[in-house]
């Protein structure tokens, strides 16, 4: 019994004397941020716990979203050093930083990811352009009678929307709003598509509320299902079902080839090198971001950041691109190496 | 009595005896038929999760010639040398006949990144390799893998596999050379986390779930059993006891990411304990897991007889011995039994340890209560969440990982009960 | 006791609520415990009604009634059983010895030392049958070593008659007992602490004859050193083993007097409807 009470006392001391040792500093990186980045942060982290004698940067996956909310709390080793993010920083989220002191912060773009419509092998692949996604997926689209008004979108089938499309069921796959695909996949295909019709063109100026909502607000009757984070089961949900198509990263598009294939979006299919050479055009680039006052506090951060922009990991031939990141050009990449090497501050006005 | 021959009595019990045996007989065949649908379905899962996973148990190696090249070793330190470039040497030597720039990346990549790793822990080991060739076994890349277990069709076109045409070829020589052999995968038991399927283990999730159980079980038994004696045999029963009571009763049910929210809270935001360590994922847990065990040890306290304890005080124990000597070791099996569940439970969750950072690629192995680390759950959900096709049957083969430690801690509970329970 | 003290103490006492009275002879001289104007209530309901009666030394003293009467619950009040009792209230005066036993300072660990209780079921601990007798000298700290502490479970167990059976095997679980070895046991528990009194709620209740007649027997050698109380519903144990006899009614203690007395010649109606069996 007392020894008990003994050794239970040893191992809270020893825990809370750990604890507060860790307070003091920690040793080992801290990246938080996007999902869409976090297999290429990780694959970076591995590489450079393994090759130096620095521990192994730790990365939670948060969101870009959530990653900013942590990486903008403050100064310190309880926060995160890094950010991931699969869009740049906010002008709130700056100002966020700023009031909590994070005042200099390093942006660096590390490549491109480009976003892909997906069906399975069984069926054919689809040809769209960004206005029929728009038309398909939009809870508002444009009256097919004609004239310049919004009605709730009435098309059931591709073949409603182009009679050059298969006569199947709409029925579209995709990420719930918190993720930051869906962010993209609604900024980049979606607006994009919208903007075709000249008076939500003309809209954008004049409302921009109302254009936010045409835009963004996709359909709510079950033409487009919330298939959660997790783009493995949206793939294998499509091989269950050869009439549906779903939205997700590359790398897994790159990963299932034997099982699904991209649409050709305006006339380009998602290959690697077409969204690398920018032709595919649903892509989005990727970054993350550095704490500066960290750089001297916690060990490695410099050492990290020179492994992920070295062309080893970044480089067109590097092993980022194995996992799926399609990287920038050499220009760009220089660009960001330099500054990931001087610290640049980012401004924001 | 009055008439012996004739009694009415029997042939009204023998008129509804049969209905009586047909109830029986029903509720029979449908409890056996809902044991068997549980016992299908138990199956099923079984059945999905070992045939997709025993193949992640098994992994592929390719044996190379590595010269050790002492022109690489000029350095100090030994780890800067350059191992992948010993490694493509040694595949050049094999395959001179490779020579264009795209087929020599092709070749490298048969070979797992973590080779060169391998290559490094070796002369670390032992420096006198400087100078050798050696005939090295390293683990093959995990599309390679995937191929000599059948899970890329290699009849299908060339475009929609992730191994080429040419790739199988120089793979078909390597066979034939007897250079490739499936072993069993020892790596998976002995590795940390890692992005390469084929480097990828548990080591790292499981330390992580015993350093975060062991200050759940720590902290939450003892708290969980006062909190129970206490309430049960000590405080007076009145209105703040029910509501109490009530609130036990209802924290039980909140669902566990609430844990996590009022973790990062109080531990993390509060008293500013480090994230992502099993510190603070055994704290939460210990939140959750408290309700369960409270219940489960005031139910076996209420069930300890009450002749017991009127025993004990009548020969004049106090109230504390009563409990200490005569209702605690009674209500122990049950109690235990709680905790093993609750624990059972903590370690199958991820929600809660979310919110708190565990949720994270973690490569090094924590060694201690406030190094970074994750859980096996946690562990499954991120490898379900990866890209690269080899995960699916990693994901699969922690799940029977984490079955077997379920399955074990509720062994456990069986023959604690039975170690402890006190016959009458 | 003898009839000169009977006549000394024939005492009528008034109950205050109602006119029923308690006839015949509660009071003693130097009584071991005293009991005056105690009321007991489970929640609202009075279960005990201002019941008067002393308790001799060295006196077997036999609680009889209907079941439901409150025997149980007057002989819980006499070591404070009752506190244990969820919304269970007792009020009056409570003496053991001069001492107020019903003070709320009183401390009840050592009055149940020394008002042992024996129950209606026998619950030994599910220890061993040693353990289960030296349980109470160890909380009390009554031995000094290994040897004292042997020496007070074989003195007990030989006065529970219990010895010759279980010498052989004091190690093996008290629980193993048959019925009778076990209240027995409960006995030898009960009187290893050397009470001065000693509470018995229907002892025999689930007892064979034979087992009866044995702790019958002990009930008269405890006499020796030991007041005892004991209920029963036995009319027979009560003529048997006790020298006063106390009849209780629905709560109301109806009369007390010298076992033979109250057998042969009870002075109340409801007494002789009780004991010729015309009750009911
Ligand atoms: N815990 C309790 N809560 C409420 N009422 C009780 C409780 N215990 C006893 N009573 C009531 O008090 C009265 C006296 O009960 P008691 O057990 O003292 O009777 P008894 O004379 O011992 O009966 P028996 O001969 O059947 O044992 C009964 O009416 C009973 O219903
Ligand atoms: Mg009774």
């Amino acid at each position: 019994m007392k020894k008990s009470i003994l050794l239970a006392s040893a191992l809270f001391a020893g825990m809370f004397a750990g604890s507060s040792a860790q307070a003091a500093g920690r040793d080992y990186i801290s990246i938080v941020g996007s999902s869409t980045v976090y297999p290429f942060s990780t694959v970076v982290a591995e590489q450079f716990g393994k090759t130096t004698n620095f521990k192994t940067p730790k990365i939670e996956s948060t969101g870009t979203g959530g990653g900013f909310k942590l990486f903008c709390g403050g100064v310190g080793v309880e926060y995160p050093d890094i950010s991931n993010a699969s869009r740049a920083i906010k002008k709130s989220e700056f100002d966020t930083c700023q009031a909590n002191g994070v005042k200099d912060i390093v942006e660096v773009k590390i490549g491109y990811d480009g976003i892909v419509f997906a069906n399975s092998k069984k069926s054919a692949p689809l040809k769209l352009t960004r206005k029929d996604i728009f038309l398909a997926l939009a809870k508002n689209v444009p009256d097919p009678k004609g004239g310049d008004k919004l009605v709730p979108n009435p098309y059931k089938t591709w073949k409603d929307i182009d009679p050059a499309l298969p006569n199947e069921k709409i029925e579209v796959l995709g990420p719930p709003p918190t993720s930051g695909t869906r962010d993209a996949f609604v900024e980049l295909t979606m607006e994009t598509g919208a903007t075709t019709f000249p008076f939500i063109h003309d809209m954008e100026k004049k409302d921009k509320n109302l254009f936010k909502a045409t835009t963004q607000t996709i359909r709510e009757d079950g033409a487009y299902i919330e298939a959660g984070e997790n783009d493995n089961l949206i793939v294998q949900k499509l091989e269950a079902n050869p009439h549906a198509v779903g939205i997700f990263g590359f790398s897994f598009l790159d990963q299932n080839a034997d099982m699904i294939q991209g649409s050709i979006i305006e006339n380009e299919s998602p290959t690697f090198d077409n969204i690398a050479s920018g032709k595919y055009p649903v892509s989005r680039p990727l970054f993350f971001y550095v704490k500066k006052a960290h750089v001297d506090v916690i060990p490695g951060i410099k050492e990290y950041l020179g492994e992920f922009t070295s062309e080893k990991a970044w480089g067109s031939e590097g092993y980022l691109a194995d996992k799926g990141m399609i990287p920038m050009d050499k220009k760009e990449r220089d660009l960001f190496a330099k500054q990931a090497k001087e610290l640049k501050t980012l401004t924001m006005k | 009595m009055d008439q012996p021959e004739k009694n009415p009595t029997i042939d009204k019990v023998n008129r509804g005896l049969k209905r009586r045996y047909r109830a029986e007989r029903r509720f029979r065949i449908l409890g056996a038929t809902a044991i068997l649908t549980a016992l299908c379905f138990l199956f099923l899962l079984f059945f999905s999760i070992v045939s997709s996973g025993y193949k992640a148990f098994e992994k592929t190696f390719i044996q190379i010639e590595v010269f050790f090249d002492p022109a690489e070793f000029t350095n100090e330190n030994l780890a800067a040398a350059n191992f992948p470039g010993l490694i493509k040497a040694s595949m050049n030597s094999m395959f001179p006949e490779v020579t264009s720039r795209k087929d020599k990346k092709d070749l490298y990549y048969l070979i797992s990144p973590g080779a060169s790793f391998q290559l490094m822990k070796q002369v670390k080991n032992n420096p006198a390799l400087i100078g050798q060739k050696e005939l090295i076994w390293v683990a093959a890349n995990d599309d390679v893998d995937m191929l000599l277990k059948g899970n890329i069709d290699r009849t299908r076109p060339e475009s929609e596999r992730r191994i080429s045409d040419k790739q199988l070829g120089w793979l078909d020589t390597l066979a034939h050379d007897g250079k490739i052999k499936k072993t069993f995968n020892t790596a998976f038991f002995t590795s940390g986390d890692s992005r390469e399927p084929e480097l990828a283990g548990i080591w790292g999730a499981t330390c992580g779930s015993f350093y975060t159980l062991l200050i759940t079980l720590s902290l939450s038994f003892p708290i969980g059993v006062a909190a129970a004696v206490y309430l049960e045999e000590f405080a007076p029963k009145n209105r703040w006891t029910d509501i109490i009571e009530v609130n036990i009763n209802n924290l039980a049910a909140v669902p566990s990411i609430v844990y996590g929210l009022l973790g990062l809270a109080v531990f993390i935001n509060f008293f500013g304990m480090p994230r992502s360590t099993p510190l603070v994922g055994g704290l939460v847990l210990t939140l959750m897991t408290l309700p369960i065990i409270i219940i489960a040890s005031r139910a076996s306290l209420k069930s300890v007889p009450p002749s017991i304890r009127e025993a004990a005080l009548g020969i004049g124990a106090s109230k504390m011995q009563m409990v200490a000597h005569h209702v605690l070791p009674l209500a122990l099996p049950g109690m235990l039994t709680g905790t093993i569940i609750g624990m059972a439970h903590a370690l199958g969750e991820t929600a809660p340890l979310l919110m708190v950072g565990m949720v994270a690629f973690i490569v090094d192995i924590p060694h201690g209560f406030t190094d970074p680390a994750t859980v096996l759950p946690v562990q499954i959900y991120l490898w379900a969440d990866s890209p690269e096709r080899a995960f699916v049957a990693k994901t699969s083969a922690a799940i029977m990982v984490l079955l077997a430690f379920l399955f074990l801690m509720n062994a456990a509970a069986v023959l604690l009960r039975k170690r402890f329970e006190i016959k009458w | 006791m003898s009839g000169k003290e009977e006549i000394l103490s024939e005492v009528t006492t008034k109950a205050l609520h109602k006119e029923r009275e308690t006839v015949g002879s509660p009071f003693v001289e130097n009584p071991r415990m005293t009991c005056r104007e105690v009321n007991v209530y489970y929640g609202d309901k009075k279960a005990i009604n201002n019941v008067n009666i002393d308790i001799a030394r060295n006196e077997v003293i036999a609680m009889i009634g209907p079941s439901g009467c409150g025997k149980s619950t007057f002989l819980r009040c006499l070591n404070r059983m009752n506190d244990t009792i969820e919304g269970c209230r007792v009020t009056g005066d409570l003496r053991l010895d001069g001492m107020d036993i019903h003070d709320k300072n009183v401390d009840v660990v050592p009055l149940r030392a020394r008002v042992g209780m024996v129950f209606q079921k026998p619950n030994p601990f599910p220890k061993s049958i040693f353990d289960n007798v030296a349980y109470g000298p160890k909380i009390h700290g009554l031995a000094q070593n290994k040897a004292e502490l042997d020496e007070i479970v074989e003195r007990s167990l030989k006065k529970a008659g219990l010895w010759d059976e279980v010498k052989d095997r004091l190690t093996q679980p008290g629980t193993g007992l048959s019925g009778g070895q076990q209240q027995r046991l409960c006995i030898a528990r009960a009187i290893a602490v050397s009470p001065e009194v000693i509470l018995m709620d229907e002892p025999c209740s689930a007892l064979d004859p034979i087992a009866t007649a044995r702790i019958e027997e002990l009930i008269a050698e405890l006499r020796q050193h030991y007041s005892i109380v004991i209920v029963t519903h036995s009319m027979q144990q009560a003529a048997r083993v006790s020298q006063r006899t106390a009849y209780f009614h629905l709560g109301d203690l109806i009369e007390v007097g010298m076992t033979d007395r109250v057998f042969t010649n009870p002075r109340h109606q409801l007494t002789e409807d009780y004991i010729t069996g015309r009750f009911g």
